[in-house]
């Protein structure tokens, strides 16, 4: 295939016209997360802090899907060939950041557990052994 | 006599609580004080015990809320009956703590804010915070709760307040509207007394960099969720 006419397919792919019911799916996942977080937050199984970063999938997914012209835009400068491409290109970039940014969460509670841990454990050492040298373990 | 005690959240704070700590000590008699440091990287819980008030040190930093409830679970247990909180950078006068106590002494309310908007004032907020201020104090209108000053940290609690604010759903960050919001659902008769205020240091993380976007963002919706959730006991 010659690169006239592989650009001339990409052309065409990158302006293929939208599935209908592929907007209204990911229209409804957008909002669905959104209740979802909601929902998460209102039970309080979910803390206010962790929110902005799916609220704001959330609201990048449903802003790609109302204004596809958007989506093409990003598919075009990042080399991509069909908008859904760029959907899943962009959904496993997602997926690694937020798998680091607990990795780095996850990094920060087992230092403060341990710190916390081996607070408990020297004062509780100090006060068995501070009642031991006073004799008040035995009152 | 009632036990009262003066709670001081701090974190690197080694600069302005020994003026805060002696000012505590001359002006307001009959108080236990208490500095919760929050996992200073200074001389805070040093300097605390150097002055000769109780201090708890976390060991590492929770937060500013998460030391205001350290503090809250320490008067429980210690038979507190009124805690007056106010900040460590000095902003918060000691002069003011026995005006601020006369209303929960009197148990006419049972949590006092220090408001610096109650009469007029030439206290400075910047248009941003004046922004949050007048938003929020309209949204705690809208539910009922009339406060001119819905982001002072000056407040003077009784025990109903302190079991309140020791459970769970207490925020670790910064708990303002959203918690007095709460506390106003669940019965605590809220009110203000007039204070002055020092100029805050520009040091708090909270007014820089994206953290004001965030903490309007986490306020409305934490308020949101309180507003959602079912109806708390009210404690008699």
């Amino acid at each position: 295939m010659s690169e006239q006419e592989l650009a001339e397919l990409r052309h065409a792919l990158l302006n293929a016209p939208e599935s209908g019911v592929t907007q209204a799916i990911a229209i409804l996942f957008s909002l669905m997360l959104i209740v979802a977080v909601l929902w998460l937050v209102k039970r309080r199984k979910l803390r206010e802090e962790y929110t902005p970063i799916w609220l704001g999938v959330a609201l990048a997914v449903f802003a790609v899907t109302v204004e596809l012209d958007l989506l093409r835009v990003i598919t075009r400068m990042i080399g991509a060939w069909t908008p859904s491409s760029t959907i899943f290109f962009l959904g496993e970039l997602f997926l690694v950041v937020i798998c680091l940014n607990y990795a780095v969460r996850l990094s920060r509670m087992s230092v403060q557990m341990k710190s916390l841990a081996q607070e408990v454990a020297l004062l509780r050492a100090g006060r068995e052994s501070g009642a031991r040298f006073s004799g008040e373990a035995d009152a | 006599m009632t036990k009262r005690l003066i709670l001081i959240p701090a974190w690197n704070e080694e600069a302005n609580l020994p003026g805060v700590l002696k000012s505590v000590a001359r002006e307001a008699e009959g108080f236990d004080v208490l500095v919760v440091d929050d996992g200073s990287g200074d001389a805070t819980s040093r300097i605390a015990v150097e002055n000769g008030v109780q201090a708890i040190r976390h060991p590492f930093n929770l937060g500013y809320g998460a030391s205001l409830q350290t503090g809250y679970k320490y008067a429980l247990r210690h038979g507190v009956e009124l805690v007056v909180q106010m900040d460590a950078d000095g902003q918060h006068r000691a002069e003011d703590v026995t005006r601020l106590c006369e209303p929960v002494l009197e148990d006419r309310l049972d949590l006092v804010i220090g408001s610096r908007f109650l009469e007029p004032t030439d206290y400075e907020f910047g248009a941003i915070r004046g922004t949050g201020r007048s938003l929020f104090g309209g949204i705690a209108r809208y539910f009922g709760l009339r406060i001119t000053d819905p982001t002072s940290g000056f407040q003077a609690l009784n025990r109903k307040v302190l079991r309140l604010y020791s459970g769970e759903s207490f925020p670790s960050d910064f708990p303002d509207v959203d918690v007095l919001l709460a506390a106003h659902r669940a019965g605590i008769r809220i009110g203000e007394v007039s204070v002055e205020m020092r100029e805050a240091p520009r040091t708090s993380t909270l007014h820089s960099g994206l953290r004001p976007i965030y903490y309007v963002y986490k306020m409305l919706l934490s308020i949101w969720a309180n507003a959602e959730r079912p109806e708390p006991p009210r404690d008699g």
